[in-house]
């Protein structure tokens, strides 16, 4: 995953958001299910395929206090994880794939 | 009469989640059978009526925005919907896994492939309660058994991972090992569950005929533990005869030893269903379960899911119903498996005392030795 790569949600993946903002990522399609902390719906509602990773991180940073110095990895590797199990993908420069 | 509450409940139940995970929905009253030990027919508290389709549809709307992961579809007989199709795309559509509870009898290759076609069926159960005809239809009438028979071959024909469900009674109690073999050898199912017919709904009015005796209780408890020897890990139960025996053996040898008390012994912990799931009448009565069919929480598409669940008054009793000691029932009292009972199911202390907030007398050890049982 590059710092510019515009990270999109599966749009049939479930976003079910308990009470203290941890959530739960479910695929009906395939049965997965994952649970993930605030930062992980903060990251999950922004993949909207407009955003970069480098965005994703630089909200993640302003928008929780004392966010540590990893959290670029972090993010790097809960997307990363999110696309292995399906519940991504990454939208495609139109101009790359029109080429 | 119920007994009052010494111990007075929390004010507060445990927190939930903004809202179930799954839910178990009985879409249609009508079934082409009547069973002689239907929990669903013959209670008084249900009106027996189907919803219209677009009802439904609408209600699967809300689970969708809810972020309702599972639905049971169950009845009556869920293939007796002419809609069915329509009611499946429509949790598709919103984005649920399904599964299906059913006599069988009214599955056909359409229906079957068009669920396969869904990816979304996790499974569908097949009541299956003989090897032959004769023990299957004793209680389920003529025809029964092949229509049983036929559903799951068409099911397993498209690939649709089938569980088929045994309800043990007295006509059948003496044929469960060849129940294991027809299904799991000739039918060569995966594994089958097994319940017992419990007193609830049309079973009251034929409890002589199918309730078992304590000496049937026994044969059927050492009966599937022997099956569970047979066939390791294809013999699934979370109640009934076989859960029974393996839990009353733990409390035995726990009693013999003076164990401490089980973590969640001593109190009313039997059922923790309140916290996870909740259930639909077919007529769209919002109910905490579907052995609690009298406990109306709400009415689908005029009340909101999201507060039944968070805000029901009778909701959060039940869910606070684990803070009840054992010790506070003349039931209970000077029984020495207290400390590592939970008193099982608040639908069957309902039906068979009258209140919901009692230990069921049905599970009890206790009651089970005094009227000459063995345990296994």
């Amino acid at each position: 995953m590059n710092a510019t790569d515009k990270p999109i949600a599966n749009p049939v993946v479930v976003l079910r958001e308990e009470f203290d903002d941890w959530a739960v990522l479910f695929n009906p399609d395939t049965a997965d299910a994952l649970g993930t902390n605030p930062v992980g719906v903060a990251v999950w509602k922004r993949m909207d395929g407009k955003r970069t990773v480098a965005d994703i991180v630089a909200d993640v940073q302003a928008g929780f206090e004392g966010a540590p110095e990893s959290v670029s990895k972090d993010v790097d590797a809960f997307v990363n994880a999110l696309s292995n199990l399906g519940f991504a993908g990454l939208e495609l420069d139109r101009k790359a794939a029109d080429a | 009469m119920p007994e009052t509450l010494q111990t007075p409940l929390p004010a507060v139940a445990p927190r939930v989640m903004r809202a179930p995970r799954s839910l178990v929905l009985e879409i249609t009253a009508r079934c082409n059978l009547r069973c002689r030990y239907c929990y669903f027919f013959n209670n008084s508290a249900v009106e027996y009526r189907d919803l219209p389709t677009d009802e439904w549809l609408k209600f699967f709307a809300e689970l969708g925005s809810l972020g309702v992961m599972r639905v049971t579809l169950a009845g009556g007989e869920p293939f007796i919907r002419e809609d069915l199709a329509a009611l499946v795309e429509g949790l598709v559509r919103n984005r649920m896994r399904f599964s299906l509870l059913s006599n069988g009898g009214l599955i056909d290759d359409e229906i079957a492939a068009f669920l396969a076609g869904t990816g979304r069926c996790e499974y569908v159960q097949v009541s299956v309660d003989g090897s032959c005809a004769e023990v299957h239809d004793s209680c389920r009438g003529k025809g029964a058994f092949d229509g049983a028979v036929c559903g799951i071959r068409t099911l397993q024909r498209h690939g649709i991972f089938v569980a088929a469900r045994t309800t043990i009674h007295r006509n059948n109690v003496h044929d469960l090992e060849n129940v294991a073999r027809f299904l799991l050898e000739d039918l060569g199912l995966p594994d089958f569950g097994n319940n017992v017919a419990g007193y609830l709904g049309a079973c009251c009015a034929n409890a002589q005929d199918v309730l078992l005796t304590i000496e049937e209780r026994q044969q059927a408890m050492a009966t599937l533990l022997r099956i569970e020897e047979k066939y390791p890990g294809r013999l699934v139960a979370q109640a009934g005869p076989l859960t029974d025996a393996r839990m009353w053996r733990r409390m035995e040898d726990a009693r013999a030893q003076e164990a401490p008390a089980f973590h969640n012994g001593g109190r009313l912990t039997g059922c923790g269903c309140p916290s996870n799931k909740i259930s639909v009448r077919a007529d769209g009565a919002i109910v905490p379960c579907n052995m609690l069919e009298h406990v109306v929480l709400g009415h689908i598409n005029r009340d909101s899911l999201a507060d039944v669940w968070q805000h029901s008054p009778a909701l959060n009793q039940l869910r606070r119903r684990p803070a009840i000691p054992l010790s506070d029932f003349e039931f209970c009292a000077g029984c020495p498996y207290v400390p590592y009972c939970t008193g099982n199911c608040p639908g069957l202390a309902y039906s068979l005392t009258g209140t919901v907030d009692h230990p069921s007398p049905d599970a009890c050890l206790r009651r089970f030795l005094e009227e000459g049982g063995v345990l296994p």
